[in-house]
């Protein structure tokens, strides 16, 4: 049984379609991210599961019981506000224990599992009576979880928990949310626009952009397959290169890029191809630079280079005015300069197909179970993927 | 500002130059406050410490106090006057009074209208405040007519106490009570929709969430955070009351004057301008000692609710 399952979810603003015809399921213990732009709805799909806005069509079950029309009180879901929301006249503690006495918990009770929470999200004592004005970020934001957790909720939503933090909190608190959540295995959704907590914490990654769930999968599946250049650029870095021709087992992309069609159920002319930049690999001169032996250079010329410590960022510009961007390694640097021809080849193995734009197109197109990964096949249908890890989970 | 690297002494010297520029700044200020402020204050004292009686100091031949003498027996008669004593208590219990409704009433406006956006909120805070617009005078006759025994509000009540006399609304206590509560309503509803504006609106839903039901989340979110904005609003009505005089000058009958219909009357009836003024400077002293009071019990809470060690 799901712990979360969404028919048909849809919310209006006035003339604006929020969340429209959300279908999705998250499976018992599962962390599964929301990541999209912002105003993608994202926040209005985890308010409608919360229970803090009604749809406007569709169902909300949770734990496989239909929760849409139960008042917000009796859902026994956790929530952290982007902003916290702590009852600013109110301890830590007391914020904390709220939950527990709204429920009728006796005092001593309500006492040790207070305290307990507490001390599992790394709540000093000293805190733990100082009012949320008085803590930091970081610490608020340890007292938003207890209070979220300590009622034992069935689902655990978070609204953008991390926005509020500078970087190396950020990724502190990253950690601990995962070390967290494999202590209290609740299942999780979470709601984000960064693409760094999403591949971090999510068993799966829901990509949202108007109101309309784009694609699910796994990170790394979302990472190497998506479905479109909007999915594919919502989730790191991307060359997005049409096919120009079709040759001979290969295709050439635009910039003078060539892969094989091996592995690609249909390619045709006008598809789009997503390389990765860390997947072009930079030839210098006569030597190849690269993990692999290309078959087929193109030639581009270094129009800027960004250092970024241990790798580095080119952007280069192709013959045909095509600009791409390769991830090398950073001692590369010192052979490389802005200006310099380079050649450049595409990693074996690696593009992937976003688009079909021939009239084939949906017939061409085939989902997969997740677990066939490395797979080289559009991931089109992914409730139908996501629905089988369900199963296979329960 | 010196464009040097300041040292010690430069800033130093920066610091107060900028001090007294400071005061410089706020002159005109003060002066405003020296002219329109402490010096009445201080003529309302000087005059409190006439002998009354014989000629006037304005030359004309009523004779409001006697110049050029000094005493204190203006105090001296409003502590022996058994009647002052008695408006002083009725002016602080009416205010208080008249206070506690208005908040009560208030609050209640207040939280209605915060939960309206747009243009219905504004249309809702329009029809509170637009009456003020208007001449106290006409406000309070218009009560005048609402409230008399044929009045528009007993034809209302009457099938409730069908057969029997009407409410007597007017020219009694609850006459004057109405029509204050009336006047210092509008400030009461716009202090508390300040107040419930500032809390945050996820508290709330967040209380909800966690499994309080709406009695819950109001009494232990909704109430304490909107407090100390109740107290405050509070404070001020019992001040605007304090002051009252045209709701039970109007509304009222002589049982429900108030220290300001009584300066008045001593003053323009009585011609003992001493006398006024004393009660005047009582006044002060009353809102004065009500003012600290109302500090120190704001004080008082502030420490019982502090961060202090709690099971």
């Amino acid at each position: 049984m799901p712990a979360l399952r969404l028919s048909g979810v849809r919310r209006n603003f006035g003339d604006t379609m929020a969340v429209d015809a959300v279908d999705l399921s998250v499976a018992q213990g599962e962390v599964l991210c929301l990541l999209g732009p912002s105003g993608c709805g994202k926040t209005t799909l985890l308010r409608l599961i919360g229970g803090y806005l009604t749809p406007d069509a569709g169902t909300v079950a949770v734990g496989g019981v239909d929760v849409t029309a139960l008042p917000l009180e009796s859902r026994d879901i956790g929530m952290v506000f982007q902003s916290f929301a702590l009852f600013p006249h109110m301890s830590a503690r007391e914020n904390v224990a709220f939950g527990l006495m709204a429920r009728g918990v006796a005092r001593s009770e309500r006492e040790r599992r207070t305290e307990a929470m507490l001390e599992r999200v790394g709540l000093g004592l000293a805190l733990r009576n100082r009012r949320p004005r008085a803590l930091s970020g970081g610490e608020q934001q340890r007292v938003a979880l207890a209070r979220a957790l300590v009622i034992e909720p069935k689902l655990l939503l978070l609204d953008e928990p991390m926005a509020s933090l500078d970087r190396r909190l950020r990724e502190s608190m990253r950690q601990e949310l995962k070390a967290l959540h494999g202590r209290t295995h609740v299942s999780t959704i979470l709601v984000t626009h960064d693409q760094e907590d999403a591949l971090f914490l999510a068993d799966r990654i829901a990509i949202m952009a108007s109101g309309r769930l784009l694609q699910v999968g796994t990170p790394d599946a979302l990472y190497l397959h998506p479905v479109s250049a909007q999915v594919a650029r919502l989730l790191g870095d991307a060359n997005i290169l049409e096919v120009e021709a079709v040759a001979a087992g290969r295709a050439r992309l635009a910039g003078g890029l060539s892969m094989p069609l091996s592995g690609f159920d249909a390619i045709a002319l006008g598809d789009d191809v997503l390389i990765r930049p860390e997947h072009l690999v930079v030839a210098l001169g006569s030597g190849t630079m690269g993990r692999s032996e290309p078959r087929e250079t193109a030639r581009a010329t270094v129009t800027s280079i960004a250092y970024l410590g241990a790798d580095c960022v080119a952007e280069l510009r192709a013959g045909d005015g095509t600009v791409l961007r390769t991830r090398v390694r950073a001692d590369l640097l010192r052979r490389m300069r802005v200006g310099d021809v380079v050649g450049l080849q595409v990693e074996s193995g690696r593009g992937s197909q976003l688009s079909v734009r021939g009239a084939a197109k949906g017939a061409a197109l085939q989902g997969s179970p997740m677990s066939a990964l490395p797979r080289r096949q559009l991931m089109d249908n992914d409730k139908t993927a996501a629905d089988m890890r369900t199963v296979s989970d329960a | 500002m010196p464009e040097r690297v300041p040292t010690g002494s430069h800033r130093s010297a920066g610091s107060a130059g900028s001090a007294q520029r400071g005061w410089l700044l706020s002159m005109p200020g003060l002066a405003f406050l020296a002219v329109f402020f402490a010096l009445p204050l201080l003529v309302l004292l000087r005059v409190s410490l006439y002998q009354s009686g014989g000629r006037s100091g304005l030359g004309m031949g009523g004779g409001f106090y006697t110049p050029g003498t000094w005493s204190l027996d203006a105090y001296r008669g409003l502590f022996e006057d058994a009647y002052f004593i008695d408006v002083l208590r009725f002016t602080i219990a009416f205010g208080l009074q008249a206070a506690l409704c208005a908040v009560l009433i208030g609050f209640v406006l207040a939280l209605l209208i915060s939960r309206l956006h747009g243009w219905k909120r504004l249309l809702a805070l329009a029809a509170i405040f637009l009456p003020k617009l208007a001449n106290v005078l006409v406000m309070v006759y218009g009560l005048q007519l609402l409230l008399g025994d044929h009045g528009p509000v007993n034809q209302l009540l009457t099938p409730f106490h069908a057969g029997s006399a009407p409410l007597a609304l007017l020219h009694n206590y609850p006459g004057a009570l109405i029509g204050e509560v009336y006047l210092i309503l509008p400030y009461a509803v716009l202090l508390l929709v300040a107040t419930l504006d500032r809390i945050d609106p996820l508290l709330r839903p967040a209380a909800r969430g966690l499994g309080a039901g709406a009695v819950r989340t109001w009494v232990r979110v909704t109430l304490p955070l909107a407090l100390p904005g109740l107290s405050t609003t509070f404070a001020l009505c019992t001040v605007f009351a304090f002051g009252a005089f045209v709701a039970p000058y109007i509304l009222g009958s002589p049982d429900q004057f108030t220290l300001s219909i009584d300066i008045q009357r001593q003053a323009f009836e009585n011609s003992n301008w001493p006398r006024a003024a004393a009660e005047a400077v009582m006044m002060l002293c009353a809102l004065s000692v009500m003012g600290l009071l109302f500090q120190s019990s704001r004080g008082l809470t502030r420490s019982m609710r502090g961060d202090g060690p709690r099971s």
